[in-house]
């Protein structure tokens, strides 16, 4: 048999070797049989040096072309190993996708302060600045300077906290002190009106207290939202414009508002809102009593003698104010039933907003 | 205030239906809170014609009747009743009607009759007082018309609910002004010139008012020979709809003129009055004198403060001014001659009695809001004309009328400039005329400036902007467009420090804790419950009239409210609790006025982040006793760990650089399982595990992790502006070390060594493992770290590091007593 003769069998017989080889393991046996160091081709080549000369390019030139179809047989059934090796791995790897997840949920705001939150976020966005003031408050920041004259019925140890006053100074028989715990957060209104110069656009979130047995609609502590502007060229439309953007945006596009005349103490108009309800649009139904209108805030005028207390010239400024209740919104938009469950701290509960 | 709108259509023409007059007071300032249908209730009760009228025979005071009320056959009634006669008229209840005192009317045998409804008296319709005797209706009734029709006792009672600042709608008059100004109808009020005989009342009684500053005005009348008896229909069924009993005429008209004009009347029994040296009945209006009393209408014996106004006569105190009547001159069955009382009364003074005493009435409520003394005379004068008209009375010549401090109406002017400045809107002068001159106000001026006259009966108008009210109450709020503020100078934002304390409660949700509110009354026993000492000096917060004695202070710190919401949860088998709380806590010491205030963020950790999962990593099994420790810290239950990685996740996200964990004991906390951050040098709060003993106290189980820290001193140490520091460019080699130490060598220790030991390229060491187990001698625990060591400028070879490594290692070796571990 002649070189040429061996080398076209070493090529059969390798190519079909190559096809037959099941796995990378064997497929690299086969190349290292025919291609390595010590392979089957490299001993032809090795044994070229015998040949005549004559010989030799006619039989180099063939050890060559069986080389070539060897490699690209070697590199395509390579691939072709490859990818199925890559499927077979993937396909064992597959996983039951509707086992539970492996999550940490993250935790929840309260109701309230999500609420509190959301109508923040309208006023900021009316360019308004958000104030503080303290909870235990005196009586002058949170009826006089309010215009709240002195026997007025809201000062009655009956409905407000009152605290301890510990600068010996005397304390009132009937359980009154010049302390007391903030029945609204309208004294943030004094105490921002004393702390700074109009033009004043602020709202002022906080906890407020009233002597309330908790019951399913009432707490001693809730949550109220103030607002207050003190500018000049303020009018009472702009207070219902403002009062009307502000109830579309917390509570539908599609509502309405109507302001019915009322009075406070500290704004002159004074007015109560009401937004249309949102389950019978207007038309009246069992949530809003067959009225068909939700009371939710209560507005006005800062009244002249309120100026007068904190020095803001009255006939230069107008101002307008205005408050709510979180509780009351949380009740009215989140179906709550007993607001009790607002501080009882249950997880069921928390988790659900 | 109720208000009947058949009275009210006596004083004011109004067309409206109910619903529409309701709306219309309800937008402008009036809320309706109830609109009563009364009349209604009679539903079932016709007019019927007594046919026959037979004795029962089994039963002597009974009648059987059979009546015709329209219908195809007769009723059969058996009634009791003797005051009637076959071909009387009367009302008849039919089967199931339901009668306004509660009566069903159904098919029953009485002593063996059955009868098919009843014949009724006005006192059971509610129409009267009468209740001796069925009554008998004029021979004109038409048979079967309904009674309510026939008898025009339909009625609709608006309830409103009127504002502190208008105690002139708390009457008719002042509700038909009110309407008339809102429907541009003209009121009519009501006034009357009794016709007066005999001796003039100047000749018999005597007022003196020795304290002006309590009582404006007391008018009297005297009205002699009254007939005491039942009020007509008429008035009865006024005095119903206003939601008072009749009582007997006397007392009905001084209710009546109440209800119709604001003013509310007392009647004397002018015999029961003590004289004075010249026989004359004197009335003294004075405050109680110390240790006086007065047995009151209600038959109970007060005790007086001086600080309450008192009618008096020479004897002594006979009322309670604008408050209750005395028993000793009460007006009853054999009352003659009446003094009846018609005056205006401080308003804080009838408030303070009236409330201290318990008695508040119709009465006291109008005097508390304020009555017009200008009001007085005319009401006195009504009140004379219906006693000598309905009690047959005589009304002596004249009137007293002590008016020390005259109210006097007040001027006001009104620009409309400037109404329409602070409504945005463009009311013309004529409109803004029209509807003062509608509530009563004397218009003068204009049209630029109004000069207005205030009656006396609107305390409530006194400065230019209540006229602007008024205008704009009448003319609509709804009219006014609405816009937004134009103001420049105005930017929406939080402040530095409300940015970081969102940013605080964001950090702690996404960690995983929910959160939560809880009282900020506090148990004034729940410091002992914690074995929290107040530092020197300091004192709880007390409430003088709190709720119960677990509210009675306000909260020093947020723990129990925490606390109690764990057990709350465990209670109701929710073992998984995670909680925080950002609120306010109080404190104050002897001599300050306002406590203090500090806004504190908390946290809470009970039982797992959740319950057992697939996918959770098995249970290692602790290889013996010493492990236990060990393999709990690293079971799923949380523990002290959860609570300081919170507060190293809180503090890392505020950038705070100088921050440490550092061993302390709170009372509260499990020792060896209690610490303190110090962010900055400062303490800014404290997290452990709760001592078991706390738990117990507020029925809690553990383990419980909590923590507590000052708002301000996180947000004071946040770093908003964090400067950037280079991204490695040059790969890292990482060596791990065990070291074997004893166990009470810290971690903390262990790891300070590591780092004074390591020099520049030692980039980070990380505790991978503590073991205390088979192995390990006794006493002894093995810390594995991996150590990071990095060059900013060059790629590190093992060669370079090694010998680096060894000397690192022997140094911390001999720093913390370690031999390493293969
Ligand atoms: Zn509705």
């Amino acid at each position: 048999m002649g070189v040429a003769e061996e080398l076209e069998e070493m090529r059969d017989e390798g190519l079909a070797a190559i096809a037959s080889a099941e796995d990378l393991a064997s497929l690299d046996a086969v190349r290292v049989a025919y291609l390595g160091k010590k392979g089957l081709l490299t001993g032809v080549l090795r044994g070229l040096g015998q040949l005549s000369p004559q010989e030799r390019p006619a039989v180099g030139k063939a050890s060559n072309d069986v080389r070539e179809s060897l490699e690209k047989a070697l590199a395509e059934r390579r691939a072709h190993l490859e990818e199925a090796h890559l499927e077979a791995r993937v396909a064992a790897g597959a996983v039951d996708v509707t086992l539970p997840g492996r999550v940490r949920l993250p935790g929840r705001e309260h109701l309230i302060n999500m609420i509190t939150r959301e109508i923040v976020e309208i006023f900021l966005g009316l360019g308004y600045e958000v104030a503080e003031g303290p909870e235990a408050e005196l009586d002058y920041y949170n009826f006089t300077a309010l215009n709240h004259p002195p026997a007025h019925p809201a000062r009655a140890a009956s409905d407000t906290f009152y605290v301890q006053d510990l600068s010996m100074e005397t304390v009132d028989s009937t359980g009154e002190s010049d302390v007391l715990l903030r029945t609204h957060t309208s004294p943030v209104q004094i105490r921002v009106m004393e702390q700074g110069k109009p033009p004043l656009y602020v709202i002022a979130p906080g906890r407020v207290y009233r002597r309330d047995i908790a019951d399913p609609s009432h707490l001693p502590q809730f949550h109220q939202v103030e607002g207050l502007v003190v500018d000049e060229g303020i009018t009472f439309g702009d207070l219902k414009g403002t009062l009307d953007y502000f109830c579309k945006e917390m509570f539908g596009r599609d509502r309405r508002t109507r302001f019915r005349p009322h009075f406070f103490p500290f704004t002159e108009p004074s007015a109560e809102v009401d937004v249309s309800c949102g389950i019978c649009d207007g038309a009246g139904c069992r949530f809003c009593k067959g009225t068909g209108w939700l009371e939710i805030l209560g507005c006005g005028m800062v009244d002249p003698n309120v100026f007068e207390y904190v020095a803001v010239d009255s006939e230069r400024y107008v101002g307008f104010a205005f408050g709510m209740g979180v509780e009351r919104i949380a009740a009215l938009k989140y179906n709550i039933p007993d607001l009790r469950m607002l501080v009882e701290g249950d997880m069921r509960f928390l988790r659900q907003f | 205030m109720r208000v009947s709108l058949k009275w009210l259509k006596q004083l004011v023409d109004v067309d409206l239906a109910p619903e529409e007059l309701a709306e219309r007071l309800d937008m402008t300032g009036t809320v309706i809170e109830a609109v009563e249908t009364l009349g209604a209730s009679l539903e079932g009760v016709v007019v019927g014609r007594i046919l026959t009228k037979e004795r029962h025979p089994e039963a002597e005071k009974l009648w059987v009747t059979t009546v015709d009320t329209g219908g195809e056959e007769p009723l059969n009634i058996v009634c009791g009743a003797q005051n009637f006669e076959a071909g009387d008229k009367v009302p008849v209840a039919t089967i199931g009607t339901e009668l306004p005192n509660g009566m069903k009317i159904k098919k029953a045998k009485l002593r063996g009759i059955t009868s098919e409804g009843m014949n009724c008296s006005a006192a059971e319709l509610g129409v009267g007082a009468d209740e001796s005797g069925i009554m008998v209706l004029p021979e004109d009734a038409p048979v079967g018309a309904p009674f309510a029709e026939y008898h025009g006792t339909a009625d609709t009672v608006l309830e409103l609910e009127v504002t502190p600042n208008r105690p002139d709608c708390l009457s008719m008059a002042g509700i038909a002004r009110e309407v008339g100004a809102i429907t541009g109808r003209k009121a009519t009020i009501p006034s009357a010139t009794p016709k007066e005989q005999g001796q003039p009342i100047a000749e018999s009684v005597r007022v003196t008012i020795e304290d002006p500053g309590l009582c404006a005005r007391y008018t009297a009348r005297l009205i002699r020979g009254v007939s005491i008896g039942p009020s007509p229909d008429w008035m009865i069924e006024r005095i119903l709809a206003a939601g008072q009993r009749p009582v007997n005429n006397v007392v009905d008209i001084t209710n009546y003129v109440m209800f119709e004009l604001g003013q509310p009347l007392h009647a004397f029994d002018a015999s029961k009055l003590g004289i004075d040296e010249e026989g004359n009945a004197h009335v003294i209006v004075r405050r109680a004198k110390e240790g006086e009393r007065l047995t009151t209408l209600d038959g109970q014996d007060r005790a007086l403060s001086t600080d309450v106004l008192l009618i008096c006569d020479p004897t002594g105190p006979i009322a309670l001014a604008g408050v209750m009547g005395g028993e000793s001159t009460e007006v009853c069955e054999e009352t003659v001659d009446i003094l009846l009382e018609s005056a205006s009364f401080d308003t804080a003074c009838t408030s303070r009695t009236s409330r201290s005493l318990g008695l508040i009435s119709e009465a006291s409520m109008r005097f508390e809001r304020g009555v017009d003394p200008n009001g007085c005379a005319n009401a006195a004068d009504r009140a004379a004309a219906l006693l000598a008209e309905l009690c047959d009375g005589d009304v002596a010549p004249g009137i007293v009328d002590e008016y020390p401090r005259k109210a006097e109406a007040r001027g006001v002017s009104l620009r409309i400039s400037r109404l329409n400045d602070v409504l945005g809107t463009d009311i013309s002068a004529e409109e803004v005329e029209g509807i003062l001159t509608s509530l009563g106000l004397g218009v003068a001026g204009g049209p630029e400036t109004f000069d207005l006259t205030v009656p006396t009966f609107r305390p409530d108008i006194e400065r230019e902007v209540d006229l602007i009210e008024e205008v704009v109450r009448v003319w609509g709020m709804e009219r006014v467009a609405s816009t937004l503020p134009g103001g420049r100078e105005r930017i929406g934002r939080l402040t530095y420090e409300q940015r970081w304390r969102e940013r605080i409660e964001r950090t702690l949700r996404a960690a995983g804790l929910n959160e939560t509110m809880t009282y900020s009354f506090g148990d004034p026993g729940d410091m002992d419950r914690l074995g929290w000492d107040l530092p020197a000096g300091e004192v709880p917060v007390k409430l003088l009239n709190p709720m119960s004695e677990e509210q009675a202070v306000m909260r020093r710190t947020l723990a129990p409210g925490l606390l109690r919401s764990v057990s709350y949860n465990q209670r109701r088998d929710v073992d998984n609790v995670h909680l925080y709380e950002a609120g306010t806590v109080f404190w104050t010491e002897a001599g300050s006025k306002q406590p203090h205030e500090g806004a504190r963020v908390a946290g809470v950790l009970a039982g797992r982040w959740h319950s057992p999962e697939w996918h959770d990593p098995k249970p290692s099994q602790a290889s013996d006793e010493r492990d236990r420790t060990q393999a709990e810290l690293r079971s799923p239950e949380l523990n002290f760990f959860d609570g300081k990685g919170l507060v190293e996740a809180l503090v890392s996200d505020l950038g705070v650089e100088r921050f440490k964990v550092r061993v302390e004991e709170y009372p509260w906390l499990q020792p060896g399982r209690s610490a303190e951050l110090i962010v900055n040098g400062q303490v800014a709060g404290w997290v452990g595990e709760v001592h078991p003993r706390v738990l117990d106290a507020f029925d809690a189980h553990g383990p419980v992790v909590m923590f507590e820290l000052a708002m301000d001193v996180l947000t004071a140490a946040a770093v908003p502006l964090r400067q950037y520091s280079e991204i490695p460019r040059f790969p890292a080699v990482e060596l791990d070390i065990a070291l074997v130490v004893e166990e009470s060598v810290s971690a903390e220790r262990v790891e300070q060594a590591i780092t004074s030991a390591g020099g520049k390229v030692l980039e980070g060491v990380r505790l991978f493992d503590v073991y205390m187990g088979a192995g390990v001698p006794e006493g002894k625990k093995s810390l594995a770290y991996a150590l990071t060591y990095r060059a900013s400028d060059r790629t590190l070879t093992d060669e370079e590091v090694r010998p680096q490594h060894e000397k690192l290692l022997r140094k911390v070796a001999s720093a913390v007593g370690a031999e390493l571990r293969a």
